[in-house]
Formats: C-alpha cells, sequence, structure tokens
C-alpha cells in the first residue's frame, strides 16, 4: 500500500507565506487592531504605577480621580479595539479555512480512483475529517491566541524596556529556562497527545462495537473476552495518560517556577536603580506589574503552541492530497466503436509484484453478455478494472473502438463504460441529488422513470418525492434501495457498456433476487461484461469466460462449455445436478 | 448523583490529598501580590537593600514552591479523574457485555457511544470540584481575611464584587459557547459531507459527476462561512465584554483604593497589594463558576451511565444463569452433570434432537439438516427459536428448551447469523472468538470454510490487525471469515444462516463438501437456498411460510416438490419475490 503524500516543511512554509500574500491587507489590519488594543491594555498599570508616584510625592485626590478616569477610559478602549481586532481576524479565518477545504475537496474529487485505492481511503478520509477539522481549529482559534499573546509579550516587555533599558534586560530572566523546557516538550507533546487520542478512541470504540455486536457476544459467549479486550483498552489509555501527565509534569513545573524570575530580577535591579535615583518607585512598580501581567499569555502562547504545531502537521497533511498529480485528462476525446478489445494484457498491482492476469486475450462485441466466472483471486476484478480504465495493463493493449480505454477523456471514458461493484454508496442529498449527477440534463420525469425501471417502487412512499434527504440523519436505505438507486443512476447515465463486478454480492440472497431483476432491466441494449458467482448468471450469458490464476482457462456459450467437459461444466453438474433433468 | 458519589468514595485517599493540594496551590496565589507589596514597602521605599534582597529571595523561592504544589495538583486530579474514567468504562463494558442479544433492541448503539465518548468524561470531571473546588472556597476565605485587615471596605468591596462580575461574565460565556456550537453543528454538517464524497469517490470515478459535488460543497462551505461572519461579529463583542467588566471593575478598586493611600488609609504597597489580590480572586470565583457548570453537566451525564447500568439481561421465557459469576463449559457427553436448582428441567445429557413444534421442523441428532426456506424472515424466525432468542414451544430431548439454563443452551448451541457481528483485533482473535487456542485448530475450521487464502492474502497473516466489521474485507470473505469462526467453536448444535450467499460458485462447492466432513457425526442445521449446500445434506426440509412442507434428501425433494425446485434453481420468475415488507424484516 503506497500512503497519500504529506507535504514537506518548505512547501507549507511557501502555502502559509501565499495565504498571508494573498490576505496582505486583512493581515495587516488584524496585527495593527490588536496592537493598538494591546497599547490601551498596557496603560493601567502604567498609570497605576504614575498614582504610586504622585501618591509618593504627595498629590491630591483630584490627581488620583484625574489618573483613575484615565484607567478606565484605556479599559474601554481596549475592549472596543479588541473586538474590531477580533471580528476582523474572524472574518480572515474564515475566509481562510473556506479557501483550504474546498481546495482540498476540489483536490479529493480530481484524485486518480487507482491512488485513493492504493493509499487506502481511511487516509484520505482522516484527512478530510480530522486534518482539515484540525487546521479550522488551528486557524480560527489557536493563530489569533498566539498573535494577541505575543502582541502583548512584546509590546509589555517593549513597555517594560522602555522604562529602563537595565529593567528590560532583567524581565528576561526567565527566558533560557523556558525556551528550553518548551523545545525539550514540543519534541514529544504530538505524538504523546496523538496516542492518547487513539487509545481513547479505541475504548469508546470497544463500548460501542460490544454494544452493536450484543447478539454475537451472546451466541459465542464473548464476554469474558470483551472486559478483557476493554480492560487492556482501558489500561493503554491509562499509560497514554501518564505520559503525557509526565510531559507536564516536567514542563509546567519549570515555566511555572520561572515565572516569578522576572519579577524578583526586576525588583534587584529596580531596587539598585531606585537607589542611585536612576528611575523613579513608580517604574519599579509598573515593571513588576506589567511582569507579573505578562504571565498570563505567556502561559496562553506556551500552551497553544503544541496546538500549533499540531495544526502544523494537518496543515502538511492537507497540502499533501494536492501533491498528486491529477487524473490526467485524455489524449483522445472519443472512439469509433463498441467493440473491447483486450490483447495480451498483463498486470501486477506492483511495480515489482507477481502478474496478477497473464496475458489476457478477449474480444467482446457490441450487444454481447460476457459471464466471467472463476474461483476467488483468480483475478476477475483485476480484469474488470482493466476493461473499465481504472488501472492501465503493465503489457499488452486494452481498447475500445480501436482506442485504448486509459487514452479516453476520463469524464467520456465514465460515459460510455460503466462499472457496477458490490459497493454502494448513497450521498448525503436529496434523491435528485443522488441521480442527478449521473446525467445533469436529466428531467425529473426522466428520473422518476429511471427509478421505476429498476423497480425501486418504495419511492412511491418517499414523503418528498425526488426532494426526499438520504443519508446522515436523514431517511436510511437498505441495501437493497441503495443499489436500486445506483442502478437508476446507470439508466440515467446510459453507457453503452456496463461491466458488473459481483454487484449483488453484498446483500442476502432474496435482496440479491430482486436486485438482479432490476438489474436485467438496466442491461437491454447494452455490451455487459458480468463477473458473476451465481451460476445462472453464466447460464444467461452469451458466452462464458473462465478465469484460473489470471489466465482464460475456457471460453465460449454456456452449452459448448457443458458439452466440452472441462472445470465450467463440472462445477454447472454440482450446481444443477438432477435439476436439468426436469426442464421447466 | 449517587454514581458521582460512587466515584468518590472509591479513592478517598486521593481525593483527600486533592483537597490538601488544591487548597495549598489557591492560597498559595495570593503570596505574590503579598509579598510583592512587602518588596515596595520594606525594600524599595525605605531603601533598605537588605529587606529587598530578602523578599526577592522568598519571591524566588514561593513561585518554585507554587509551582510543585501547582504540579501536584494536576498531577492528582488528573489521576483522580483517570481513575473514575477507567472505572466507568469498566462497569459500563462488563454490563455491556452481560446483557447479550436484546441490547440492540433495548438502547440504540449511538447512545452508548454518547455514554462511552463524552458521558464518563463529563461525569469524571465534576470531581475536580474535590481539589480545586475545595481549594477555591478556602482561598475566597484567606483573601477575605488579608483585605479585611488591610480596609474592611476594600474587602466587601472586592469580596462581593469579583463575584458579581463573574456572575456576569460567565452567562455571557456560555452564550459564547452557545453561538459557537450552533457553527459547530454546520461545520460537521460540513465535514460530513467532505467524508460523504470520499466514501463515494469510487461511485463518483464509475460514474462521473465529480464537477458537480466540487460545486455544491463550495456552495455550501461559503454558507458556513457566512455564518461563521455572523457569528464572528456577535462573539466579537461577547468577548470584548468580558475583558471590559472585569477591567472596569478593578479600575474602580484601583481608584477607590488610590483614594484611600492619599489619605493615608492603606499604604502603597497594600494599593499594589489590592490590585494583586483582585486579579488573583478571579481564579477561585472562576473555579466556583465553572465548577457548578460542571456539576450540573456531570449529574446528567452520571444519570445516563446510570440509566444504561440498570438495562437488565432478558431470559427469554425461562432461568437465566444458575448463579452470577458461573460460566460453564461447553459439557462432553458423559461428564458429570452440574448441580441445578431444583424443579429445573435436566437438559440431554448429550446430543439429542432438537424439535419445533410451530414449523414442525425435528432436527435429528447428529445429521447435517437443510432448510429451504421461501421466505428469509421465517428461515431467520425459525433460526431463532431453535437458538432460543425468543420464547418458544422448542424441545430438546423431549425437554423444553426454555427450561434449561440460559447458560447452557449458548454453550452447547449456536446459531450464526449471516451478519453475525466481526470484532475488531487480530484476525487470530477474531477466529478463536475467545477461547485459547493453537494455530492448528484455527487452521482447520479456516480450511473448511475455504477461507485459508484470506489468511495468506493478509500482509501479516493471522496476526493481520482487522477493524470493527472487517470493513476492509470483501462480502465474500466476511462470509467465509463468520463460517470459519463457527465452525470453530465446535457447538453440540451448530445452526447456520445462509452461511455461502456471498461467495463464488467455485468457493461454495469446496465449503459445501468440507462443511460435512468438519461436523461429522455432530447436528447441524443449514438454512439456505443454494443446491450445492442442499446436496450435501443429510435430510432437506421444505420451509413455505411458517411451515415445513416437505422433507427427504435433495435429489429426493428436486424429483417429488415443484415447488422446492423452482427455489433452489433460483428462477427470477418467483412468484414470493415482491414482499418488501417480509424482506425489510430480515435487515433489523
Amino acid at each position: 500500500m503506497i500512503g497519500l503524500p504529506v507535504a514537506d516543511r518548505r512547501t507549507v512554509r511557501r502555502a502559509l507565506r501565499d495565504l498571508i500574500s494573498r490576505h496582505r491587507r486583512a493581515v495587516g489590519l488584524v496585527l495593527a487592531l490588536h496592537c493598538a488594543a494591546a497599547v490601551a491594555g498596557l496603560a493601567p498599570p502604567w498609570l497605576l504605577g504614575t498614582i504610586v508616584d504622585q501618591v509618593t510625592a504627595g498629590a491630591g485626590v483630584a490627581t488620583v480621580d484625574r489618573l483613575a478616569l484615565a484607567i478606565t477610559g484605556c479599559v474601554a478602549a481596549s475592549a472596543v479595539l479588541t473586538r474590531y481586532a477580533q471580528y476582523a481576524g474572524h472574518r480572515f479565518g474564515e475566509r481562510a479555512i473556506a479557501e483550504l477545504r474546498e481546495e482540498f475537496v476540489s483536490r479529493t474529487l480530481g484524485l486518480p480512483v487507482s491512488v485513493v485505492e492504493r493509499a487506502g481511503s481511511g487516509d484520505l478520509a482522516t484527512r478530510s475529517s480530522v486534518d482539515v477539522a484540525t487546521v479550522g481549529t488551528t486557524v480560527r482559534e489557536v493563530v489569533p491566541t498566539i498573535v494577541i499573546a505575543s502582541v502583548q509579550l512584546t509590546l509589555l516587555f517593549g513597555a517594560v524596556f522602555l522604562l529602563h533599558p537595565l529593567l528590560g534586560l532583567a524581565a528576561l530572566a526567565s527566558l533560557p529556562s523556558i525556551l528550553a523546557v518548551t523545545r525539550w516538550y514540543l519534541r514529544r507533546a504530538s505524538p504523546a497527545y496523538l496516542a492518547e487520542g487513539a487509545a481513547s478512541a479505541e475504548l469508546t470504540e470497544t463500548l460501542t462495537t460490544t454494544a452493536e455486536g450484543a447478539r454475537t457476544v451472546e451466541a459465542l459467549r464473548l464476554t469474558d473476552d470483551r472486559v478483557r479486550h476493554g480492560t487492556t483498552r482501558v489500561a493503554v489509555l491509562w499509560q497514554a495518560r501518564r505520559a503525557t501527565l509526565a510531559l507536564r509534569t516536567v514542563f509546567f513545573s519549570v515555566v511555572e517556577a520561572s515565572y516569578p524570575l522576572p519579577v524578583a530580577a526586576v525588583l534587584l535591579v529596580g531596587g539598585f536603580l531606585f537607589a542611585r535615583d536612576v528611575v523613579s518607585l513608580g517604574a519599579v512598580v509598573a515593571a513588576a506589574l506589567y511582569l507579573q501581567q505578562a504571565i498570563e499569555p505567556l502561559d496562553r502562547l506556551l500552551i497553544w503552541t503544541e496546538q500549533a504545531q499540531r495544526g502544523f502537521a494537518s496543515y502538511a497533511r492537507v497540502l499533501g492530497v494536492g501533491l498528486v498529480p491529477p487524473e490526467p485528462p485524455g489524449t483522445t476525446a472519443s472512439s469509433r466503436g463498441e467493440r473491447l478489445v483486450v490483447r495480451g494484457a498483463r498486470f501486477s498491482y506492483s511495480d515489482d509484484g507477481p502478474d496478477v492476469l497473464h496475458g489476457i486475450d478477449l474480444e467482446v462485441q457490441p450487444g454481447e453478455r460476457l459471464a466471467v466466472v472463476g474461483p476467488s483471486g483468480a483475478g476477475k476484478s483485476t480484469l474488470a478494472r482493466l476493461l473499465a480504465g481504472i488501472d492501465a495493463p503493465r503489457h499488452g493493449v486494452v481498447s475500445i473502438g480501436g482506442c485504448p480505454v486509459t487514452d479516453l477523456d476520463p469524464a467520456e471514458r465514465r460515459r460510455r463504460i460503466a462499472l457496477v461493484t458490490q459497493e454502494h454508496h448513497v450521498f448525503i442529498g436529496s434523491v435528485r441529488d443522488n441521480l442527478s449527477f449521473a446525467a445533469p440534463d436529466a428531467s425529473d420525469g426522466q428520473m422518476r422513470a429511471a427509478l421505476l425501471t429498476v423497480g425501486a417502487q418504495w419511492f412511491a412512499d418517499l414523503p418528498d418525492d425526488l426532494d426526499t434527504q438520504l443519508g446522515d440523519g436523514a431517511r436510511q436505505l437498505g441495501a437493497a434501495e441503495a443499489q436500486q438507486l445506483a442502478l437508476a443512476r446507470l439508466v440515467l447515465a446510459d453507457p453503452h457498456t456496463l461491466i458488473l463486478d459481483e454487484a449483488t454480492a453484498a446483500l442476502d440472497p432474496t435482496t440479491a433476487r430482486r436486485t438482479e431483476r432490476a438489474l436485467a432491466a438496466v442491461l437491454v441494449g447494452r455490451t455487459v461484461i458480468a463477473i458473476a458467482h451465481r451460476l445462472n448468471t453464466a447460464h444467461d450469458a452469451d458466452r462464458v469466460a473462465v478465469l484460473a490464476d489470471g489466465r482464460i482457462t475456457e471460453i465460449g456459450s454456456h452449452d459448448e462449455l457443458v458439452a466440452a467437459g472441462g472445470a465450467y461444466a463440472a462445477l454447472w453438474r454440482s450446481w444443477h445436478t438432477r435439476v436439468d433433468e426436469h426442464p421447466r | 448523583m449517587r454514581y458521582l458519589w460512587w466515584l468518590v468514595r472509591c479513592q478517598p485517599g486521593r481525593v483527600l490529598r486533592g483537597s490538601l493540594i488544591g487548597t495549598a496551590w489557591m492560597v498559595g496565589l495570593s503570596a505574590r501580590p503579598y509579598l510583592i507589596s512587602r518588596a515596595v514597602d520594606d525594600g524599595l521605599r525605605e531603601r533598605d537593600t537588605r529587606a529587598l534582597a530578602f523578599w526577592v529571595v522568598v519571591i524566588v523561592l514561593a513561585g518554585v514552591v507554587e509551582s510543585y504544589l501547582g504540579i501536584m495538583r494536576h498531577r492528582t486530579m488528573t489521576f483522580i479523574r483517570e481513575d473514575a474514567k477507567a472505572r466507568s468504562a469498566e462497569v459500563l463494558l462488563r454490563h455491556l457485555s452481560r446483557i447479550g442479544a436484546v441490547l440492540p433492541r433495548r438502547v440504540g448503539a449511538g447512545e452508548v457511544s454518547t455514554v462511552g465518548g463524552s458521558d464518563i468524561d463529563w461525569a469524571a470531571q465534576v470531581l475536580t470540584l474535590t481539589g480545586p473546588g475545595v481549594g477555591a472556597v478556602m482561598a475566597y476565605g484567606v483573601i477575605a481575611v488579608v483585605l479585611w485587615s488591610v480596609s474592611p471596605l476594600l474587602a466587601l468591596c472586592v469580596l462581593v464584587g469579583v463575584p458579581v462580575v463573574g456572575l456576569v461574565v460567565g452567562p455571557l460565556l456560555r452564550r459564547l459557547e452557545r453561538a459557537e456550537s450552533v457553527y459547530r453543528g454546520q461545520q460537521g454538517a460540513l465535514t460530513a459531507r467532505s467524508g460523504d464524497i470520499v466514501a463515494g469517490l469510487r461511485v463518483l470515478a464509475g460514474v462521473g459527476g465529480r464537477d458537480l459535488f466540487a460545486r455544491r460543497y463550495a456552495a455550501r462551505s461559503q454558507e458556513l462561512r457566512a455564518e461563521g461572519y455572523r457569528v464572528g461579529a456577535v462573539n466579537s463583542w461577547i468577548e470584548a465584554a468580558t475583558i471590559a467588566i472585569p477591567g472596569l471593575f478593578l479600575a474602580a478598586v484601583v481608584w477607590l483604593t488610590a483614594r484611600m493611600a492619599v489619605t493615608g488609609d492603606v499604604t502603597i504597597g497594600e494599593l499594589v497589594a489590592v490590585y494583586g489580590y483582585v486579579a488573583t480572586l478571579i481564579v477561585p470565583v472562576w473555579f466556583l463558576l465553572e465548577g457548578s457548570h460542571q456539576l450540573i453537566r456531570g449529574r446528567v451525564a452520571a444519570r445516563r451511565i446510570a440509566d444504561l447500568l440498570t438495562v437488565t439481561p432478558d431470559d427469554v421465557g425461562g432461568p437465566g444463569r444458575r448463579w452470577p459469576g458461573t460460566r460453564p463449559q461447553a459439557r462432553q457427553p458423559g461428564t458429570a452433570p452440574e448441580a441445578r436448582r431444583p424443579g429445573e428441567p435436566v437438559a440431554p445429557d448429550g446430543p439429542a434432537d432438537l424439535h419445533d413444534p410451530v414449523s414442525g421442523l425435528t432436527v435429528p441428532a447428529g445429521q447435517l439438516i437443510g432448510v429451504a426456506a421461501d421466505d428469509p424472515a421465517a428461515a431467520v424466525a425459525l433460526a431463532d427459536r431453535l437458538g432460543r432468542y425468543v420464547p418458544s414451544e422448542v424441545t430438546w430431548g423431549g425437554v423444553p428448551l426454555s427450561g434449561v439454563a440460559l447458560d447452557e443452551v449458548r454453550a452447547r448451541v449456536l446459531v450464526a447469523d449471516h451478519d453475525s457481528y466481526l470484532f475488531a483485533g487480530t484476525l487470530r482473535d477474531i477466529l478463536r472468538a475467545g477461547a485459547d487456542d493453537h494455530d492448528e485448530r484455527i487452521g482447520v475450521a479456516l480450511r473448511a470454510a475455504s477461507a485459508q487464502d484470506i489468511v495468506d492474502t493478509l500482509p501479516a497473516g493471522l496476526d493481520t490487525p482487522i477493524d470493527a466489521r472487517a470493513r476492509t474485507l470483501s462480502g465474500g470473505q466476511r462470509q467465509r471469515l463468520r463460517l470459519a469462526r463457527a465452525l470453530h467453536s465446535e457447538p453440540e448444535v451448530l445452526i447456520l444462516v445462509d452461511p455461502t450467499s456471498a461467495v463464488d460458485a467455485h468457493t461454495e462447492a469446496r465449503i459445501a463438501e468440507r462443511l460435512r466432513a468438519a461436523r461429522a457425526g455432530r447436528t447441524t442445521v443449514v438454512i439456505a437456498t443454494s443446491p450445492l449446500l442442499l446436496g450435501r445434506a443429510d435430510l432437506v426440509a421444505h420451509l413455505v411460510g411458517d411451515r415445513i412442507t416437505a422433507t427427504g434428501s435433495h435429489t429426493d425433494l428436486l424429483d417429488r416438490d415443484p415447488a422446492y425446485r423452482h427455489l433452489v434453481a433460483r428462477g427470477s420468475d418467483d412468484p414470493d419475490l415482491d414482499k418488501p415488507a417480509d424482506t425489510e424484516e430480515v435487515y433489523r
């Protein structure tokens, strides 16, 4: 399995720079507003220092009143500025996330299916849910917090420097220890927290699946096993929590013990300077208060840095999807004819892996029905994928109307050759949404007719006709209904060639039979290649190909193969012992 | 509430430690303003270098002690919460795995996942009150005493003012949370859509329509952005208010104190200290407000946990477990029967015939019998009766099945549903289903289910981890794994429902042959319509609706019973195909 790529640090940085330069004005505005708000927020301690000086100098009540009023004014100004800064930041964040997720989805939609399948859809699903959400939270919450905290810290320390450069130097007393421990912590934190999250999710899953599989637990008497399994999960989670706790223990101990250092240093240096009348008492008090005030943003900054780091990692994974070259547009827009020809096709799933197909030769005439049978692992599904143009043969050629299928424009190819597998998916949205994408120009009447063609009588009972919402909290379709919906889509798409890869295998027998009947309505007038596990499908086909170990071992009409007395004939006999002797 | 109290009582030592450290830490927070004020008053103002140095050293030391207390508080509280979570999870798990088949009928899986995912956390969060909660009350008291000694008037203002500010700001923040949660809901819906697109990617690749989906998603994304703007416009005001209100209160206190400093009622150092106390007092007040909120949420969560714990197992019309804690092993014929309660019917000691009066089916001991049902719902109902998942009149060796202890029925009779659950774990874990076993026996079962190829193609063979429901495997592979698991557990009576509906004919033929050998001499019921399976049965019964209409060998029935012939030939013009109501049943 080849995973999807992850963007390297350089690419991520470049993407971030692009993002900021695209929104240069918005970013500038946000920073300016936050600076102004922070300056207004810095005034109160400074004014308090002034009060101290004035009172020491023996000023009257009127002076104090004036200064106190100034404090009130600054608080109000800071609040209003904060509001606009937050709002501007919020808008920028929303725009950035919207751009990011839309880009992600459009990139995802452009991915070649073979890449997704080889990487496993789980990876992509995690990126679309967890990573996009993590980046979203980072942009919406973490980045603003970090920006505000950084601005406040810069200004607070700057203010102390302004009071007196020596006080400013003293204020940096805690920097070495905090920087060192933060580096230490960040290097370990993300993996530890991810492990904790995974362990926690596993425990929840154990509980949920135990409930879902309750009948099986009782039938197979798995009670003790489930409890043992859960106890292990609890222990794993406990270990993971202890690991993160150990990290925090070191980190917070050092950081919190470092917080009073600047205050202490400023008092000491301030005392020295005050004794020599270099600074006023008020200046020292203000510096001490500034540094006391700096603890809170510093704390916030440190706590959120880990989140920011995680956001960065997620962003790298989101960008990684964009690194996969999109499905190449075809070199040929259309082909003449519908004759499907396979010549000497060999295929293996990896470059150095063994061949799954060893030189397949096959011709299918327009309108012909070919059944492909064979034991599991013979390469039937692989052949279906080659015929549908999802994979290209390593050797040999698969062509339609004389043109290699992989050279066809993807959209054109899908319109001509449709692959139906046992997977079916009902998209969140209305019935119309679920049908219209196969044929954007189809009218409502055509959609209803298509549903009727495939025997979807349940459609008549839907409350809102074509507008009935399906999936995710709305109406859930059963497996058969979902498969019928998929078939109705095919009727609308109207491809001339259908490749059925055990389209009904995942259904229970009765549903499978109903679906097969619906399918029969779709097959009329098309070339059909059916990979079948039911022999009656083979019986009804024009020709049957038996696939074994990646080779076609027998091919011919049902009667020919039965008469030939090979493997197919043996199978047929065991299936229909005596039934043949009682013709209907 | 009782549940929460139980969580506390389970760890008295830890909770006591949490309270003590929480108190010390919270009180310690107010030390720094005091120490700074002393440094200013005694050291700076008096220009006394030694006093200044002394107080500075004390500030640094106090910082170290406070950081130690802080981290110990955090550690203790984390352990308390984790202990509570682990305890809740274990209790729930034990209970859930004991309830059995009735669970899905009583509780939705969604509910279990909410309880397991968040309620356990909420309930544990309440325990935070035992540490910093207690500490907050104590710290409030200490600051009150100190402030009183500075000035009773100031003390009164601050002690009343800070909680009032908290009460004003708290609801604002709550509103912020609510507005956010609306946004989050929409964001979740959008994430679901992108997940939906990822899940349906293959469908889109097969039929087309990618552009349409990209446009649709972009439109929704823009809607969310607009909603984000709206939320941001309101929320930024609320956030500003949460800054302004405490700030203005602080300004008022400073004003008052400064005027008192002018008149000489308080010293300059005290002026600085009061400023610090107000800032410090916000911490305990905030903890208390947050704590009351947590308590409300935690109680709801605890009630839901307790509700789930009161769901009781169903004994399906007969005695249930013999006594708590026993788990009878599959008894071999001939071993001494276990002690039983007086009046309890005696289960047959060895293999015995099962008889179902509703359908008229008799399952002879030690034979492989096939049941061809024209109505899948009736087939499932029959399996449920034979396996005692519903009350019924079924007899086992003449004894009413509902009279036998349920544990014993489960140990000796296994109904293998075609959708029985596959739990997450390695392939070996899945197959051995709780038993400790060697790979040879697993290999035998895999061979019988013609499933070795699944193991061979997986990267780590039997050690490959598989997710819940084995979603990564195909329908046919899942079905063969279920069959192998059922065969491996070697029950005295095995009832298989549609064991091969998703496998290809080649494989089905192999399974039919091997199944017979694997179950030789043991009672086996195969409910299926495949001629390959039925052809290998000792006896075949034709179930029409709820009644058995014919029994005999497969070839015999093909000769005698046209409806049977029709059923197993799977003609496409089957008259019973269009009964949606019946097939819906199968899915439940």
